[in-house]
């Protein structure tokens, strides 16, 4: 399918000539070859279809423009900046790709605890920019180089750090958007010079509509700026860091604590999570290096933290007396880092902290004391830098599972499905064998709950076609297990009904078959109500799950 | 006869040679951003948080290392894009100045961007598709021993007329050979420069020597920009001359031949002893045989040159191949070398500095390993002048933000580079070499 002539030209006139593109170079690398970018998606090994121009707008109004003109012609669109997942990526042969690379704004409204972010304004930037005024924002557990719009307005968004600030949706104050016909709906007041800020008021929320909880991953037009809710942060304008690449440590940061707690099992993992919130004492909380998996983990941080180690040691440091004791004692385990606003408030804290542990029979880890890894620990769980040693094992990670949001309900599944992973690794080679429990996951958000065995990791090589396959299908049985517990859609199938395996959108008839077997179809033809209303043409994929009504046949 | 899946190839021994070679990295990047930004945690605003100069300046993702990934892969697994159009403009406005490599490396044990950026040229030069000014520069290095448009081998010698310097081609000897490198040989202002540093080694007692006639080109830009045989070439005729002469150390004050010489070409075999000058000043002052006696009431920043800094880290061999562990874990037997910035020339020129009474060095944001490029590697500043200036300028800009006079470096392209540039606030000209702090402190 090649795109007319008419419409290439109008592209240029929007953007000018350098910003969009139709050369193969070009569009190829743009497309999503899922093996690679796991994402919730599947580790089917596919590409998502190549667009048939890329354009990069620089503004909202250039943004709009590139829309109307995508409605004029029907063309299916689709926006994304870091292109991290396949979710950012089109569906069919007649779309073009957007990337918003060139809107990186940033502002902040330091009196109103306010920023106003572009799209390409990725974690680490907004952070930083952040800290300089004594505040902080939530980093989505992906990492501080996601989008924060993207994280926060097109998808879920909890991460180690919402404990403290919040998940996605509870951040989000207000939002500039492209709705998919051209027309730009803003809600809250944007700005952060001299004007007031409000959430929304009364009536049906516009923001409900176009993000949900899930978020609507760019099916329903284009964010163009949010503004976000920010928090206090009580350290230094920018987070010291001693050290040459690749290992940087945080220096200094006398009031902030980083500890790695050892539980002796799931009920007082459970007990932790809720004391925790109870007593309020938590910056950040997040049971992190447990995705490398049970049996490695202490091995993978003594290798971070030694750069001339590597992967090959890996079976010397597990089977090393101190370390294999000391993981042995994190068999259950989670992470989190307090922040003192005062030496009285760190006090406290201190001592809440080790009043919870004695409750729930838990320890410190003392390997984790140590002055290096509790100041890597510190900054890798600070500014969530380091997100891509999800990929570092074996170039691939898919995770999966997914238990529950609620700690109380999760808990007593871990070790099972700890086995189920654990017969995978022993009984097949496709994935990483590294002792069945990969489970991560944030003790989130500020209402209470825990995502406990929400995500555990299962690494596979992007090159291995085998491993590829065997990770796919270690997914469908976890999958399987998922429903016979009664507990929903495993994690790996998140989006599975919003692409093919084939990598392009389901069919409104296609998805109309799928929905109609929801436990609650209602939501899907709600859906498909507010879809019409909002994006007429159906030009922005099939993430927004929506079920043909039956006065709509 | 069907084409064999390069599914089923065989992994490479020991470093990888040609793009083919590359074909599980390209698979197994993670399109993580690592190659975009400066290290995450490293990122102190948002003004300055980009480390890859070509996907800042033509933001496509085919322009980062993760976008030459996949292209390499779109290349040679399924023909889907050939060597044209913006594929060549991707490959070749690349500056491998290394920052992709250290982003990368951060996190990832199992990919090596920046020698596939290099690796991508190497084939689109092997295809006879470079930019003619890089062609030229080519062909000049075969005739005239140098990559300098219109400068001739019969010139090269005459910046060391007048300094009495032993001649290693005839019968002297000396501890060290000066190699300066073509811009300090040929350009007018950097001639008087090479003879600075001489005289600042003489006078410390350093037995120092020229190579007379033997004296040529490092080759190391040709690698850069992808003339792999040229590179070859010059480094197999350098090593000839330097064997033929004696030579045993050499000193030069370019970090481009530095890192040539001390990577490059040991990776060929051809080892030689190499520091850079501001290795051996270093040295000397640490030593008490150079004294900074004079004041030099200046704030300076610092520019870490690409060659000198993260990519100056010394070559270490290795034939070793990949193997699986724990069923998936991919690691090396036996260990190999991770480049990625750790112990490459950072502390040398900072001690020289914090040496000199009076000077007071302000660190820009991205320094040491994070330094942003000047703009002049891989050939761009030849083929690409507005693109390596926009380079530079954002490298100047970042300079004043400091608050410093002057900007120092230890490079004499990226001094060159640098020279002159339009910022966002205004020309800025004060761009000095090392040497000639330290020959205004003696």
């Amino acid at each position: 399918m090649a795109l007319s002539r008419d419409f290439f030209r109008a592209l240029e006139d929007i953007v000018g000539k350098r910003n969009v593109s139709e050369d193969p170079a070009v569009t190829e690398n743009y497309r999503c070859i899922t093996a690679q970018s796991s994402a919730h998606y599947g580790p089917v090994n596919t590409r998502t279809p190549k667009p048939l121009a890329v354009v990069l707008p620089g503004s909202t109004e250039e943004v709009q423009q590139v829309v109307r003109l995508c409605n004029k012609y029907k063309v299916e669109f689709k926006a994304a900046t870091t292109f991290w997942a396949a979710m950012g990526f089109i569906g069919s042969d007649n779309a073009i790709q957007i990337d918003l690379i060139r809107m990186q704004g940033i502002e902040i409204d330091e009196k109103n605890m306010i920023a106003v972010v572009d799209p390409f304004a990725i974690g680490g930037t907004v952070q930083v920019e952040a800290m300089k005024r004594g505040l902080n924002c939530n980093v989505a557990g992906v990492g501080c180089s996601s989008s924060t719009l993207a994280g926060t307005a097109g998808w879920v968004g909890f991460g180690p750090s919402s404990i403290f600030m919040g998940i996605a949706s509870e951040n989000l104050l207000g939002a500039e958007w492209v709705l998919p016909d051209g027309e730009i709906l803003r809600t809250g007041t944007l700005g952060a010079e001299g004007e007031w800020f409000c959430g929304e008021g009364p009536g049906p929320s516009t923001r409900g509509m176009l993000r949900g909880w899930m978020g609507t991953a760019g099916t329903m037009g284009v964010c163009t700026r949010i503004a976000i809710r920010l928090h206090p942060w009580p350290g230094p304008k920018w987070i010291p860091v001693r050290g040459t690449a690749p290992l940087y440590m945080a220096d200094g940061l006398d009031n902030v604590r980083a500890y790695t707690v050892c539980l002796p099992d799931w009920e007082a993992y459970a007990k932790l999570f809720q004391l925790f919130y109870e007593a309020d004492i938590c910056y950040l909380a997040h049971r992190q290096f447990n995705m490398f998996g049970r049996d490695i983990k202490t091995a993978m941080v003594e290798i971070f933290t030694h750069p001339e180690l590597q992967f090959r040691d890996i079976p010397r440091l597990v089977e090393d007396p101190y370390l294999k004791e000391q993981n042995a004692q994190m068999k259950v385990d989670v992470q989190i880092v307090m922040a003192g606003f005062s030496d009285r408030d760190l006090d406290y804290k201190e001592k809440a902290f080790d009043a919870i542990l004695a409750k729930v029979g838990a320890h410190k880890s003392e390997y984790y004391l140590q002055q290096d890894i509790e100041d890597f620990v510190k900054l890798y769980l600070l500014r969530l830098a380091r997100k891509n040693y999800n990929y570092t094992l074996c170039s691939s990670y898919e995770g999966n599972f997914g238990l529950h949001p609620n700690v109380w309900k999760a808990a007593p599944f871990m070790e099972e499905a700890a086995a189920l992973k654990l017969k995978w690794e022993q009984e097949h080679t496709g994935i990483a064998a590294v002792g069945g429990d990969s489970d991560m996951g944030s003790v989130s958000g500020i209402g209470g709950g825990g995502t406990t065995g929400w995500e555990f990791f299962v690494h596979f090589d992007a090159f291995d076609q085998e491993s590829i396959k065997n990770a796919d299908a270690h997914i469908e049985d976890t999958q399987r297990w998922m429903f016979e517990k009664g507990l929903g859609v495993d994690f790996g199938r998140w989006n599975a009904d919003c692409r093919k395996n084939s990598g392009y959108s389901y069919t409104q008839d296609e998805h109309d078959a799928m929905y109609s077997k929801l436990p609650q179809p209602g939501i899907a033809t709600y859906q498909y109500k507010i879809r019409e209303a909002f994006n007429p043409n159906r030009l922005g994929g099939s993430y927004y799950k929506t079920m043909t009504p039956p006065e709509c046949k | 006869m069907a084409k064999k899946s390069l599914y089923e190839m065989k992994l490479p021994k020991g470093y990888e040679k040609k793009l083919e070679d590359f074909f599980p990295m390209e698979r197994r990047c993670s399109n993580c951003l690592g190659c975009k930004f400066v290290p995450f945690e490293k990122i102190k605003s948002d003004r300055f948080s980009r480390n890859c100069p070509s996907v800042w300046y033509y933001n496509f993702n085919t322009y980062s290392a993760r976008g030459r990934f996949q292209l390499g892969q779109n290349i040679i697994e399924d023909g889907y894009v050939k060597f044209e159009g913006q594929a060549l403009e991707a490959i070749f406005n690349c500056q491998a100045c290394g920052a992709c490599d250290v982003g990368c490396k951060i996190t990832r044990f199992n990919l090596e961007p920046l020698a596939h950026n290099i690796a991508l040229k190497e084939r689109a030069v092997e295809k006879g598709l470079a930019p003619v000014e890089l062609k030229a520069a080519a062909n000049s290095l075969a005739k005239q021993k140098t990559m300098l448009p219109d400068c001739k081998k019969a010139d090269r010698a005459n910046w060391a007329k007048g300094l009495g310097l032993k001649d290693v081609s005839g019968k002297d000897t000396a501890e060290y050979v000066f190699f300066p490198g073509c811009q300090y040989a040929y350009d007018a202002d950097l001639k008087k420069k090479a003879k600075t540093y001489v005289k600042v080694l003489k006078q410390a007692g350093v037995d120092l020597g020229y190579l007379g006639n033997l004296d040529m080109c490092c080759g190391g830009r040709a690698k850069q920009m992808g003339f792999r045989d040229d590179f070859e070439a010059a480094a197999k005729g350098n090593g000839a001359a330097w064997a033929k002469a004696g030579v045993t150390k050499i000193v030069t004050p370019c970090s481009d031949c530095y890192h040539a010489i001390k990577r490059q070409y040991a990776l060929l075999g051809i080892k030689v002893e190499v520091v850079h000058a501001v290795e051996l000043i270093a040295e000397l002052v640490k030593a008490k045989k150079l004294k900074f006696k004079k004041s030099v009431d200046k704030a300076v920043t610092y520019h870490d040159p690409c060659h000198l800094g993260r990519l100056g880290e010394p070559h270490e061999d290795w034939n070793g191949t990949e193997v699986k562990i724990l069923n998936q874990i991919h690691t090396w037997e036996p260990a190999r070398p991770r480049y990625a910035g750790t112990y490459g020339i950072y502390d040398a020129p900072r001690e020289i500095l914090a040496a000199i009474p009076g000077l007071r060095l302000i660190e820009m944001e991205r320094c040491r390993e994070n330094s942003w490029c000047c703009g002049a590697g891989g050939g761009c500043s030849v083929f690409n002048p507005e693109y390596s200036d926009a380079i530079a300028s954002e490298r100047v800009t970042e300079a004043q933000a400091t608050g410093a006079e002057a900007i120092v470096t230890a490079c004499p392209w990226c001094e060159i580079n640098l020279s002159g540039i339009e910022s966002d606030n205004g020309t800025f000209t004060n761009v000095v070499d090392i040497i000639d702090l330290v020959a205004k402190a003696l």
